[in-house]
């Protein structure tokens, strides 16, 4: 029973957080100078010629019309949250109409994802690793310098970063392509190497700037286990280094890494803009980028829409995770 | 492993393994480069930047859909109009149509229109009058189309006369059939669809994709994620109007590719892999020239850009909102501008000055600003007091020169060629005694607007594109906050920046839309600053956005929309609607546009330039086809 009531506390909050997001979502748009409909005029304008006032009043009432824009804000928020919750359609793109907005995304998705989640499991393991290293013996050489050279790359601006990995790799010497060019049939191993080679360099921009952080926080973890008692004890009960390490600091210090990678990754579709705009790479950060530029109200509600859904769903994974691997949860 | 072999066979053979990667490195280099990663050879394929980056929808090609992005190669090289326009000669030229339309009447309600004969599709099916006549009924009969409205409040009705002729019925006098119907600036909504593949489907959902294609290249291939579209050239390329036009275009292959930030896509052209760029900053090109020894600008010295776009940049104002309802307020701003300082500030001194509403192009330099220097030096404000600087050029010229800019002329005819044939004094006198006079008042170094309170200007700015206007709000901001105005600019995307202007939501905007022109009759953009169009503030204007009303300008519009494009009254009505603009001052029009759109001779040569003018390098208009197939591969 007490089991049930905290799955159902938790499933409520979930939902809340969800309408509460998705309310945000709906009014932050329109309160923005831009109007998607203006913008698609003057684009129309612009190549149609003069147009007369009472023209220009029915162009505007017709898109209005199509974008499904009429009608108080009230009555548009009643419909969005009907349609988003009952359908998960976020309708049209207004700036790429008539492209549903769920297309778009469904195209995009895999390749944020499949960045993102690869560059944040790498970079999470290699700095775990590290850290974990670094905090064990402190004098090791190999992990000196991999914490050296992750706190110097930590601070560096990831723009730059990234920058300089383009002009080192992709001009200076020319190994990884200067844009995303994907080639090759489905399912084909000139694909997958297509898209290997071109996600290399966004991944590793991402690894370095974000593993030094995990190395960081991991070490200062195990150097303060290192001192507790029952670290002690268990050493001078004779155990070896690596029974001590992977048995004993291992699980009490990745447990809070291992909430900061459910957020990390709850998070990524945010993250991804800056990455994707400058390796010109079509995930959602360059979709949300086009949506922002060009007042598509639309596609940017559906793409931060599925950032909420994914931290909100991360998070509740990680509540309903937690008691498997953490007793002092599963007992309290 | 590798050490283990290093430390047993020593330095020696390290060295040569180095070696032996570096060259395998350098052959694959090699390699790679003779082929461009769409899988075509190189020295086949032209390769152009995308003006708008990434498409988001690439499987829609039908440009009647609002939302659909056509720049990515299918208006340039794969439609065509029945008009386009001869951007060196600064006059309309026929395309699809046989020549340009005949009046059948005198008050220009009803034209023959002769077509092309010898074009067929790119499925080898003809062209013919049914392609134009179902296009006009598809147009007509579609109100979901956003063209539709304005498309049936000028065209009544469209009848075949034969298989190649048509004629067109005005709602209206239209004069100007082929500025309707095609291109001047850019392109042109009015696309002729083939009739066998369109008929029976939705034009408002339609997708059109693959496209069937009437001019002299093909759809090829594109990237599922639009980053790039290539396009094939026809078997049949004679029966094309390129090739009827100009003869076989020499590139097999025209890639439109995207290749993200600016940095990216000097990049790309630094690397050889990209062949034509759109709009960069100066500071990029001249990296971009230090970098790739084949990479040219429009002139080989300075001023590098062309400075021949349609378009001028200034300051324009919102006319319905006080206190820029008052020309008073508005000349003294002009008045306030070190125009030298503001050059520098932008673009290094590397732009012309116009002091005219219609852009310093070669065409319309030779049209109207030589032709009204002296009624500018004449020109008097209301005081009696004389605006015009004559000297500005030379002034400009001696300064750039004592910098140790080289190729600056001496000769101040040739200076004001380049740097434009004057502009207004930056005399702060005379804008301190304008704005007093209309009821501005100072409180210590504060400028009171009439109403008492203080007066603060902000300027709003595109973000992220079009840098010579952000730049340009900028060096403004700066003039004006010397004077004693404190200024702020507020930097906008796109959507945002353009809303505020039609909504009228804006005070002082680095806009530009209302300031352009190309050929000497200039009813493409003047007509938008007839008083029909202002519409109150919050209201979206399709024109004259600046809401500014003046009857007797409406007046000279309202003559030049009565006679045709090559009536010998042209000139003239142009010349007093601008006289009108100079004395009104809606806008502080400043520079003509300079642009830095550098292309790479690694592949491709004939590209045009300030000393091969046939054509103005603007790779984003449907004319852009005369280009690509006048270049020549490179020996």
């Amino acid at each position: 029973m007490k089991l049930l009531n905290f799955i159902l506390g938790r499933l409520f909050v979930y939902v809340m957080v969800l309408v509460v997001g998705m309310t945000i979502l709906f009014f932050v748009p329109r309160f923005a100078p831009t109007d998607p409909v203006d913008a698609m005029l003057a684009k129309v304008a612009s190549q149609s010629g003069y147009m007369e006032a009472a023209q220009v009043d029915a162009l505007r009432a017709s898109l209005a019309d199509t974008f499904g824009l009429q009608g108080s804000m009230i009555d548009q928020y009643g419909a969005f949250l009907k349609r988003i919750f009952l359908t998960a359609d976020f309708g049209p793109s207004l700036s790429m109409y008539p492209t549903p907005v769920t297309e778009l995304i469904a195209r995009a998705l895999p390749w944020t994802f499949g960045l993102l989640f690869t560059a944040t499991i790498i970079a999470w393991v290699l700095g775990n690793f590290v850290g974990l290293l670094a905090g064990w013996r402190p004098e090791s050489n190999p992990a000196r310098v991999m914490e050296g050279i992750a706190i110097c790359l930590y601070p560096v601006p990831y723009y730059i970063v990234a920058l300089i990995l383009s002009v080192l790799f992709s001009y200076v010497w020319s190994i990884f392509p200067l844009t995303t060019t994907i080639r090759g049939a489905p399912w084909s191993w000139d694909l997958i190497r297509s898209i290997l080679w071109n996600s290399f360099l966004p991944a590793a921009s991402i690894v370095i700037t974000v593993f030094g952080w995990w190395i960081i926080s991991v070490k200062a973890q195990t150097t303060a286990l290192k001192e507790e008692e029952f670290i002690r004890y268990a050493r001078l009960k004779g155990l070896s280094d690596t029974r001590l390490l992977t048995r004993y600091v291992l699980p009490n210090a990745i447990l809070p890494q291992i909430t900061f990678l459910a957020l990390q990754i709850g998070l990524m579709f945010n993250g991804s803009l800056i990455t994707e705009i400058i390796f010109d790479y079509p995930g959602l950060g360059l979709l949300i980028y086009s949506a922002v530029l060009q007042g598509d109200y639309n596609l940017l509600m559906g793409t931060i829409s599925l950032s909420i859904v994914a931290v909100a769903t991360a998070t509740m994974i990680i509540d309903f995770l937690y008691p498997l691997v953490d007793p002092r949860i599963r007992h309290g | 492993m590798l050490t283990a072999i290093t430390g047993k066979y020593g330095g020696g053979y390290r060295l040569t393994l180095t070696a032996a990667l570096m060259a395998g490195v350098a052959a694959s280099a090699t390699l790679a480069q003779e082929m461009t990663d769409v899988g075509t050879p190189r020295n086949e394929t032209l390769i152009v930047d995308m003006l708008n980056a990434r498409v988001g929808n690439p499987t829609n090609m039908n440009s009647y859909q609002q939302g659909v992005t056509i720049n990515h190669g299918y208006h340039q090289m794969a439609a065509s109009l029945l008009w386009d326009i001869d951007t060196a000669g600064g006059s309309q030229i026929p395309v699809l149509a046989a020549s340009m339309p005949e009046a059948l009447n005198d008050d220009f309600t009803r034209f023959r229109v002769p077509l092309r004969e010898g074009i067929t599709w790119s499925d080898g099916e003809p062209f013919t009058a049914d392609d134009v006549i179902f296009t006009d009924g598809m147009i007509r009969g579609t109100d979901a189309l956003a063209y539709s409205a304005a498309y049936r409040n000028v065209i009544a009705s469209m009848t075949k006369v034969d298989d190649h002729t048509i004629e067109i019925e005005t709602t209206r006098p239209t004069p100007r059939l082929s500025v309707v119907l095609g291109s001047v600036i850019y392109g042109n909504n009015f696309y002729v669809v083939p009739q066998h593949v369109w008929e029976g489907e939705d034009p408002a959902t339609f997708t059109n994709f693959p496209p069937v294609t009437i001019s002299a290249y093909k759809y090829s291939d594109h990237d599922p994620n639009g980053s790039w579209f290539l396009w094939e050239k026809r078997d049949d390329w004679q029966n094309t109007d390129i090739g009827q036009m100009i003869g076989e275009p020499e590139p097999d292959y025209v890639l439109f590719r995207s290749y993200g930030t600016e940095e990216r896509r000097v990049l790309a052209m630094a690397n050889d892999e990209m062949d034509i760029l759109t709009d960069i900053s100066p500071e990029s090109l001249d990296i971009l020239k230090g970098q790739n020894e084949n990479v040219r600008a429009w002139f080989t010295d300075f001023p590098y850009a062309n400075l021949d776009d349609p378009c001028e940049r200034g300051m324009h104002f919102n006319n319905a909102v006080a206190p820029y309802d008052m020309w008073q307020t508005r000349w003294a701003l002009a008045l306030a501008i070190n125009l030298e300082q503001a050059s520098i500030a932008t673009f290094s001194g590397m732009m012309r000055a116009s002091p005219l509403a219609i852009p310093p192009t070669e065409v319309l330099m030779n049209t109207y600003h030589e032709p009204m220097t002296e009624w500018l030096k004449s020109f008097e404000l209301g005081d009696g007091y004389k605006p015009f600087d004559p000297d500005y050029a030379v002034r400009l010229a001696d300064r750039l020169r004592a910098e140790g800019i080289e190729n600056i002329p001496e000769d101040p005819a040739a200076a004001r060629e380049l740097f434009g044939v004057g502009w207004w004094k930056h005399d702060p006198e005379q804008a301190t005694k304008l704005l007093l006079d209309a009821g501005f008042t100072k409180d210590g170094d504060t400028w009171l607007k009439p109403d008492g309170t203080p007066w603060e200007i902000t300027i709003f700015a595109p973000a992220d594109f079009e840098v010579q206007s952000q730049r340009l709000a900028f060096a403004v901001a700066n003039e004006w906050s010397r004077f004693g105005i404190p200024t702020q600019v507020q930097q906008m995307q796109a959507g945002a920046f353009f809303t505020a202007e039609n909504a009228g939501n804006y005070e002082v905007g680095s806009y530009w839309g209302s300031s352009c022109g190309i050929i000497p009759d200039v009813f493409v953009r003047m007509e938008g600053w007839h008083k029909d169009y202002v519409r109150p503030i919050g209201t979206p204007a399709s024109s004259n956005q600046a809401r500014y009303v003046d009857d007797e300008l409406s007046g000279y519009i309202d003559t030049l929309r009565e006679i045709p494009a090559d009536d010998p009254q042209i000139v003239e009505v142009g010349t007093n609607i601008l006289k009108e603009l100079v004395q009104g001052l809606p806008a502080i029009e400043m520079f003509g546009t300079s642009k830095f759109v550098p292309v790479n001779e690694t592949y491709w040569t004939n590209y045009p330039s300030a000393e091969n003018y046939y054509e103005g390098p603007w790779w984003w208009w449907s004319n852009f086809k005369f280009i690509a197939a006048q270049l020549k591969p490179q020996e």
